[in-house]
């Protein structure tokens, strides 16, 4: 549900702004992720054709092939294995003079996880097109499945399927401030009700981990964009801060199993090289504490007292921080337009990205790597 | 019953921008539509990038605590 919302969220936030943007592209892309437990390749393509009476369609496919050595992702058991997940998604959004609303779906399938989503969102510009708010909204449905067992979708209860629905809302706001100045404050809530473990990683001494089924998560986050004309600088920074609870508890206390907080920063230095190609350097940095209920069970062995509720060895609920660098290349390809067959080309434009993904997990470093051609028709 | 702190700056946070809203209305905008070559800049936008926005949300949703949580479908890779 996420992906759809985040997508609901983001197309067209900016109307005023990218209404000077063809809005009828393909989009190919591939990315690779590499790090000692896991790789993962992913090609997508996506299309939107807008339309003159208002009503505009997209759609997208992707698939991850995803090879993963669990022993280092910190379970118990080493296992090695190659899962592909294939995805379709489909919006719809139907713009009037100063609004827009958009409907959108999306479907994702795998061998042991099925997940539907579906997002709905409105937007309105005013104060002359220079101020935008955006309401999102969505919903999930996910059932998953453990290869080989019938597992416990919660302490005594066995079931061949585990479910796990999610709702979320959010609501940003983005003004443009000067010619070459503009901000956007958001504010994201999700609650998320089921199974929200995975089915395969275990804690020693207690078997297969069992986490709290219900969370309740916020996120505000603030960004800024700021553009030298003069040099061809463009200068983005975001912020967001993270935090989350079980729901009906007190968050403030010791006792709420989750109460994880997080913070983040990025920032991004656009430069334009020639007229036809751009670098983007970009560089984020996370920080976040541990779920209240976990414990490094790896090192730590006995650190889980016996007869706990709550018990997991996952990597991400402990308190980490990563960074990650990275450097971009967007080249307009219209250079090409002379050459025989390449001229198709001509039109759009080629991207080309390289990151590295520093972790404090056991997880270690990620080398990132994305490519990608744009066709405006 | 207590308020945490958190909801009465949210709830000032939220105030505070509908006042400037509102306000706005009284003013003129401050980029007139012949000002505006700019903003159709990479720089200067927000959701140039959807597809690398949506890989990215993938491979951090399973390498970070802080995603939202839905929609990061995937199982067997150990992703949740």
């Amino acid at each position: 549900m996420k992906r759809a919302a985040l997508l609901v969220a983001t197309t067209g936030v900016l109307a005023a702004a990218s209404a000077a943007v063809a809005g009828d592209y393909v989009v190919v892309r591939g990315a690779y992720y590499r790090e000692a437990s896991t790789r993962v390749i992913q090609p997508i393509v996506e299309v939107e054709r807008e339309s003159p009476s208002g009503i505009d369609v997209g759609a997208h496919f992707l698939v991850d092939a995803i090879t993963s050595a669990s022993i280092a992702a910190g379970t118990a058991i080493d296992n090695v294995f190659t899962e592909v997940r294939d995805e379709v998604g489909l919006r719809v959004r139907m713009r009037w003079a100063r609004s827009d609303a958009t409907i959108a779906y999306r479907y994702s399938a795998e061998s042991d996880y099925w997940s539907h989503g579906i997002g709905v969102s409105y937007g309105r510009r005013f104060w002359g097109d220079t101020g935008a708010v955006r309401l999102s909204a969505g919903r999930g449905f996910d059932t998953m499945s453990a290869r080989g067992r019938t597992p416990e979708c919660r302490p005594g209860m066995s079931a061949v399927t585990c479910p796990l629905d999610s709702w979320y809302a959010g609501v940003n706001y983005t003004q443009i401030l000067s010619p070459v100045w503009l901000a956007q404050v958001s504010y994201e809530l999700a609650y998320l009700d089921g199974f929200q473990g995975n089915l395969y990683r275990a804690a020693p001494n207690f078997g297969y981990e069992v986490v709290p089924d219900k969370r309740l998560r916020h996120a505000v986050a603030a960004r800024s964009a700021y553009y030298f004309p003069q040099t061809g600088t463009g200068v983005q920074l975001f912020y967001r801060h993270y935090w989350d609870a079980f729901p009906g508890g007190d968050d403030a206390s010791a006792l709420d199993p989750w109460a994880l907080r997080a913070e983040t920063v990025e920032g991004r230095v656009y430069q334009e090289v020639t007229a036809n190609l751009e670098l983007r350097l970009l560089f984020r940095y996370h920080w976040q504490n541990h779920a209240q209920f976990w414990c490094d069970a790896i090192a730590i062995p006995g650190c889980y007292a016996p007869g706990s509720t709550y018990y997991s060895t996952d990597p991400k609920l402990g308190a980490l921080t990563t960074k990650y660098p990275e450097l971009k290349v967007v080249w307009e390809a219209g250079a090409m337009r002379d050459l025989p067959f390449f001229r198709w080309f001509a039109g759009g434009s080629f991207e080309v990205s390289y990151g590295y993904f520093l972790q404090t997990t056991s997880f270690g470093g990620a080398h990132l790597l994305q490519a990608g051609y744009r066709l405006p028709y | 019953m207590r308020i945490a702190p958190k909801w009465v700056g949210l709830c000032l946070a939220a105030g505070l921008l509908l006042g400037g809203v509102a306000g706005c209305a009284h003013r003129p905008p401050p980029v007139a539509p012949w000002q505006r070559e700019h903003l159709s800049k990479r720089a200067l936008r927000f959701d140039a990038d959807l597809q690398e926005d949506r890989f990215r949300q993938h491979w951090l949703g399973s390498r970070e605590g802080a995603d939202l949580g839905f929609g990061q479908p995937g199982g067997g890779c150990g992703c949740n």
